[in-house]
């Protein structure tokens, strides 16, 4: 009996042990990243504008606020900027007090990359109506810290600072704005939801376009 | 790099439309050659189509052509891109789904797309009805390096249809070669791996799928999986945990993205490739291990059942022929009521003892997270050989074919000592007999506070021992007992039968923990021992020497024979579940599948060292009747076979609140939360299931 007692205990042990490790190994956090997550707080920015202020996002503490990434050459900002649609949705919520702002991450050299004298001249010629010129995030950090990873990709924050959406700004990814008016504008519903006090229907989708050029 | 074609995108679409107007009226003129390709920018694209149409139905494909560098995509893109999109304007025929060959992972700076570099075929079946095959497609598609180009163009097709099909003999390779790279439809299981679980845990962003490889060949090599959805999951490789044949992928999520009740992958082997559409996710806490909650039923209840079930369990099978010789060893004469007393009570602290132990250990397993239940001990193949050692041992003095001189014969009860470790003895040959109160009071320990716990395994303790200890402290209960005699040596060896019966089904035991040489390990070393008692019994020089030789032998070579067959073979592969037809092997994903059916399912919980849970498969599962229930109500039929450690089966009990076998989870169609029936089975359970459903139904 006690021969055979001893060898379960071993066997009982040796697969107890493998059995730990392997639960220290699933314990570890999956990513290490922390990007901008719909129910979470926003991560901080601060960059500089076209015309040379720093804007940051406790500037627009306790209001909404409304990211956009851009990128001139890319084909499905061309879409959006090209149907005139971003720029009658900048308006439409410009209006009704909601900040937003567009950012550039292209890297110096990369696609879509804009001295800050090209980025206002690019900003009259596309009838830009963010509530700011673009930010220039030339190396990059506020893009990554939101986890940027498509133009046009976007983001909304509400006024205690949480994202409340992140990802395309519709539900198709077609490159041609003929499909404008049949799609869903996913940053137009969550917007309107939002000001109607009601929830946010979709709160996150896969951000279709061209990746972000750091 | 893209601005002179988006530049006339706009002039181009209006300029499309009037085309398309005009091939659309041109569709049936004979001879039509229009626009038969499409190309943009590092793209062209082309038929893969017969020259000569069959009258059935027909796989073709439009076949692009890209430069070098340059990559299209899959249905799911990835992180960023687009898949290509075909918007029939005309057929003349039916037309099938875009079939889409298994993609690759093209990590594209700080992104991952979901594409093919290099040439690629998407196909679809079309079945023509009219003696010419016309089709009219509009294409969008965008091609890719680090920037991209979105690509338009429309396409015609017009082939005659005769009586066979006839390939230029380069497209139908090409066509052939793209066909064995589409996904064949599978549910949860694909000819080489089955899919184990999806879960995504509540806090991290991430999602988990764990296959299993089917094969049986040596380290089979973890296949590529492509999500399907990508607003759920980002097309960043998984990360891939290898243990034996489990294989265990980590996604991560799209930051935000809600857990849907049902998701689904491509897994490929990187020659062919399964798709497995609607597997449901499980939302899961933490790392799957419960964690102790309110069982809702009141300690003092549970403990009341702890102690009936330990006092039923001396009736088991199992139990009763050591405790009733033990009892008859007490009865002859001059044995003072005193000395009864305190052999009483030593045999109580053996049992409580070992309960005490043992549930200690389980706590402390449970403490450390493993997903183990009651009858753990029996899961290990050296337990087991241990078990047939002792029954063969205790049977044979039994049958008095040997008088056992030393210590052993105490355990089997003869003589004054060893009260004590026939108390051990009875906790260990006690475990496979799961009786009834058990399962509910050992379920709730594992899953109640260790205090609590640890009192429910003393309360199972004390009911063991109590109808001994009451026969010991009250003599006028124990003179009710025949006078000794010569008739106490009869019963003895009639009390041998069932523990040869005890040794026969262990070693059955043994043989589906450690396949088919469990049998042949564990019958040598029965021969042996007997070969040795006989060398021993006859007094030659040096007889006794060889015996305990050979006795020692024997052990060492069996034990280590076992313990390496049981650690060299894994879990899932050294126990072919017997597949008794209709019934189905654990796997909740296929479970969830059958609920979203709206099948029933039931559920046997079982394990091949549970006797309580053969005979109720025997006698009721397995019954003509029974079994024509099942099939005539299309219930979806589980065995969940716990004979041998498997975390999975632990997991889906404690959520029971169970931490034992037998439990048998019936869900009507719908429901999903199971009733559960007593773990001694009627027919009549069964059918009232069903005349339930029937009444509910009306």
């Amino acid at each position: 009996m006690k021969a055979q007692d001893t060898r379960s205990k071993r066997s009982v042990r040796s697969w107890f042990g493998q059995w730990f490790g392997s639960v220290v190994l699933f314990a570890m956090p999956a990513l290490a990243l922390a990007v901008a997550t719909p129910g979470e707080k926003a991560p901080d920015f601060s960059e500089v504008d076209a015309t040379g202020e720093t804007r940051s996002l406790k500037d627009y503490a306790g209001q909404w606020l409304v990211l956009e990434w851009f990128n001139k050459d890319c084909p499905y900002v061309r879409k959006h900027y090209g149907s005139g649609n971003m720029q009658a949705l900048q308006k439409k919520y410009t209006d009704k007090e909601i900040n937003w702002l567009t950012v550039i991450s292209s890297a110096k050299g990369k696609q879509g990359y804009l001295e800050p004298a090209q980025a206002l001249e690019v900003a009259e010629s596309h009838k830009l109506n963010a509530s700011g010129p673009f930010l220039l995030d030339t190396d990059g950090n506020m893009g990554r810290a939101y986890g940027a990873k498509t133009t046009p990709h976007m983001f909304i924050i509400n006024p205690q600072g949480d994202v409340v959406y992140a990802g395309a700004i519709d539900d198709n990814d077609s490159a041609n704005p003929a499909v404008i008016p049949k799609s869903n504008n996913f940053v137009a519903a969550a917007l309107d939801a939002s000001l109607a006090g009601q929830a946010v229907p979709v709160t996150s989708s896969r951000a279709y376009g061209c990746s972000v050029k750091y | 790099m893209s601005d002179r074609l988006s530049c006339s995108q706009s002039t181009r679409r209006q300029l499309s439309g009037v085309l398309l107007g005009l091939l659309m009226f041109l569709l049936f003129v004979p001879a039509v050659s229009a626009q038969p390709t499409a190309s943009g920018d590092h793209v062209s694209v082309r038929w893969l189509a017969p020259e000569t149409f069959a009258q059935g139905p027909e796989t073709i494909g439009f076949y692009f052509e890209v430069d070098p560098g340059w990559h299209v995509y899959w249905r799911n893109a990835g992180d960023s891109g687009a898949a290509p999109r075909f918007d029939f304007m005309g057929a003349s025929g039916d037309v099938g789904e875009i079939q889409w060959p298994f993609p690759q992972r093209l990590p594209i700076e700080h992104l991952t797309n979901l594409g093919y570099e290099g040439n690629v075929a998407y196909l679809f079946t079309v079945t023509p009805n009219a003696p010419r095959m016309e089709l009219v497609v509009s294409l969008e598609w965008l091609v890719c390096k680090v920037d991209c180009i979105p690509g338009y163009g429309n396409m015609t097709l017009s082939r005659p249809v005769s009586t066979s099909a006839n390939w230029l003999s380069q497209d139908l390779e090409l066509r052939d070669q793209f066909a064995a790279r589409v996904p064949q439809p599978g549910t949860a299981s694909t000819p080489l791996w089955s899919v184990t679980s999806v879960s995504a845990p509540e806090r991290e962003e991430s999602l988990q799928l764990v296959l299993a490889a089917e094969s049986t060949g040596k380290d089979p090599a973890a296949p590529e999986v492509f999500p399907l959805d990508g607003a759920l999951l980002t097309a960043a490789a998984p990360r891939v945990e290898k243990n034996a044949r489990e294989i265990r992928y980590t996604f991560e999520r799209v930051p935000g993205a809600a857990v849907p009740p049902a998701t689904g992958f491509v897994i490929s082997d990187g020659r062919r490739a399964w798709q497995l559409d609607d597997l449901p996710v499980e939302v899961s806490a933490g790392a799957g291990v419960p964690t102790p909650v309110d069982t809702g039923q009141p300690l003092w209840l549970l403990l009341l059942a702890a102690v009936a079930g330990g006092a039923i369990l001396n009736l088991m099978p199992c139990v009763f022929p050591v405790l009733s010789i033990k009892l008859l060893g007490l009865v002859g004469p001059g044995e003072t009521v005193s000395g009864r007393v305190k052999e009483g009570l030593r045999y109580a602290a053996g049992v409580l003892v070992t309960f005490a132990a043992l549930g200690a250990l389980l706590l402390v397993l449970r403490a450390g997270g493993a997903a183990i239940g009651w009858g753990f001990q029996l899961q290990s193949a050296t337990v087991v050989l241990g078990l047939i050692l002792l029954f063969w041992v205790m049977a044979l003095s039994f049958s008095g074919v040997y008088e056992f001189g030393h210590q052993l014969m105490n355990l089997a009860g003869h003589s004054r000592g060893g009260a004590f470790a026939t108390g051990v003895l009875a906790v260990f040959v006690a475990a496979p007999c799961t009786g009834p109160f058990m399962g509910a009071a050992l379920g709730a320990a594992t899953l109640l506070p260790a205090y609590a716990a640890m009192a429910i395994f003393i309360g199972l303790g004390v009911g063991l021992a109590l109808p001994f200890v009451l026969l010991c402290a009250f003599p006028g209960l124990l003179n009710r007992l025949p006078a000794p005699g010569p008739w106490m040596e009869t019963l003895r060896q009639l009390l041998a039968f069932p523990l040869y019966a005890t040794v026969i089904w262990l070693l059955w035991v043994l043989g589906r923990l450690v396949g088919e040489s469990g049998w042949l390990i564990g019958t040598l070393m029965m021969l042996a021992l007997v070969f040795a008692l006989w060398l021993g019994r006859h007094h030659f020089r040096s007889s006794k020497w060889l015996a305990w030789a050979l006795v020692a032998v024997a052990l060492v070579a069996s034990f280590g024979a076992v313990h390496r067959l049981q650690q060299s073979t894994p879990a899932a592969q050294n126990n072919p579940v017997q597949t008794t037809e209709g019934w189905q092997p654990y796997n909740r994903v296929a479970i969830g599948q059958a609920q979203a059916r709206g099948q029933a399912v039931f559920i046997d919980y079982t394990a091949a060292w549970c006797i309580t849970c053969q005979v109720n498969k025997k006698l009721v599962l397995e019954s003509d009747d029974v079994e024509a229930l099942f099939r005539k109500h299309n219930v979806y039929l589980v065995r969940a076979d716990w004979t041998n450690q498997d975390p999975e089966i632990t997991r889906a009990l404690a959520e029971l609140g169970r931490n034992s076998v037998p439990v048998y989870a019936w869900y009507p169609p719908g429901a999903q939360t199971p009733e559960l029936l007593p773990q001694i089975l009627q027919a009549d359970m069964i059918e009232a299931l069903f005349a339930e459903d029937e009444s509910s139904e009306r």
